[in-house]
């Protein structure tokens, strides 16, 4: 390979680099700026609140579930680093029950999306559901010991 | 009294009242507590905040619009509540105000209510509740109470800055605080701190119904939980899971 070749290849390198890492910092700061509801009429689904915590050995991702019934619950990775907390709600909410005549809509349902930046196992999940809090724990995938001499 | 913040009264202001601040906060524990408590004492408003500090909001309630930061009290008691996470920016000046309106007006004592972040708070089925004071008698006199003492640790947030600006004014200022969660909304946490400060208070006030409606409220409360994580992390709450060195 040319000299001229090799230094296209590095700035070609850097860009695709500084364009993956822009994406990357687009979807982390997403959710900090995002606008727009925390409900969807479509879907009928209002948006549960979720924590994310990596450990060194697992993720914990919790869910705020309030009144849904707990058989409902579904837990689902839509990808290799997202997964979908969804659960049907007792009792359909309204906006009318909120006092909101202005918009029209029902929801009969609570989910959340968390991303998750670090690889972990989802065939090894451990779930548990206490009042009305959701925990589920994932392994992670890549571990990686030191040599200390 | 600041110039970028003002405090509107509405109605006459009753001195030597407990002055009660509930501002969103982890888990909207101290925000719970006293709007229940506004409720279940039927408190008037008597007055509201007015700043370009805070964010263009209004809150309607039956049509008509009101201020988001506001005073209700009785001939007894003054309440705040905020229905908005106030921004960090504003914060300072904002609990400024407060507590000077307090002076000015002649309160007893300062109460903040709020929550101790716990990280295990699902595997709690009663949360403890903490209280911290600006003076060694108010301590013991909580101490006397039967209310366990704060002894060691952070606060950082509005009930910090209510506890500081009390300080340098000499008004006797106190923080209940219930273990709770830090990112969800934590009514039974509110139930805690609520009936410690009813029974140290001899205020009284059933907290059975905020119990009962605590789903309904976990619902209702995303929206507000959101907007004051994002208030939290930008004045670094989770400083009150430091271990202090205490020099």
């Amino acid at each position: 390979m040319s000299e001229k070749q090799e230094k296209r290849s590095i700035f070609d390198a850097m860009n695709e680099y500084l364009e993956e890492f822009e994406k990357w910092a687009t979807e982390i700061m997403a959710p900090a700026f995002s606008e727009g509801p925390n409900w969807n009429t479509e879907t009928c689904c209002l948006h549960a609140l979720s924590s994310v915590f990596v450990t060194p050995r697992e993720v914990i991702v919790t869910a705020d579930l309030p009144s849904i019934k707990p058989e409902t619950l579904k837990v689902e990775a839509i990808d290799e680093n997202t997964i979908e907390i969804t659960a049907k709600m007792k009792k359909k909410v309204r906006f009318t029950d909120l006092g909101i005549y202005h918009r029209q809509g029902e929801f009969s349902s609570l989910s959340c999306q968390d991303r998750i930046h670090v690889a972990f196992n989802v065939e090894k999940m451990k779930i548990s559901w206490k009042g009305g809090i959701l925990e589920v724990r994932f392994p992670r995938k890549k571990r990686y010991q030191l040599k200390v001499e | 009294m600041s110039e970028q913040v003002e405090i509107i009264e509405k109605k006459l202001i009753p001195s030597e009242a407990t002055m009660l601040i509930g501002l969103p906060d982890v888990g909207l524990v101290g925000l719970i507590a006293t709007s229940y408590l506004i409720t279940e004492l039927k408190l008037e408003e008597i007055a509201y905040m007015d700043s370009d500090l805070l964010p263009p909001v209004v809150v309607l309630h039956k049509g008509l619009p009101h201020a988001p930061l506001r005073i209700y009290g009785n001939q007894n008691l003054i309440a705040v509540i905020s229905e908005l996470a106030v921004p960090v920016p504003a914060i300072y000046s904002v609990m400024r105000e407060i507590v000077d309106w307090g002076e000015a007006k002649k309160v007893k004592r300062i109460v903040a209510m709020g929550g101790i972040p716990v990280e295990s708070r699902q595997t709690i089925a009663e949360p403890q509740v903490f209280g911290a004071a600006s003076n060694q008698e108010l301590l013991d006199t909580l101490d006397k109470k039967g209310l366990k003492i704060l002894n060691e640790g952070y606060i950082v947030g509005p009930q910090a800055l209510s506890m500081r600006y009390s300080l340098s004014k000499k008004v006797p200022a106190m923080a209940i605080l219930s273990q709770s969660f830090y990112n969800y909304p934590d009514p039974e946490a509110a139930a805690m701190v609520l009936k410690e400060f009813s029974r140290i208070f001899e205020i009284k006030v059933d907290v059975s119904k905020l119990r009962e409606k605590g789903e309904e409220i976990r619902l209702k409360a995303r929206d507000i939980m959101k907007r004051t994580q994002q208030e939290m992390k930008r004045m670094k709450k989770d400083q009150e899971y430091d271990l202090p060195l205490y020099v």
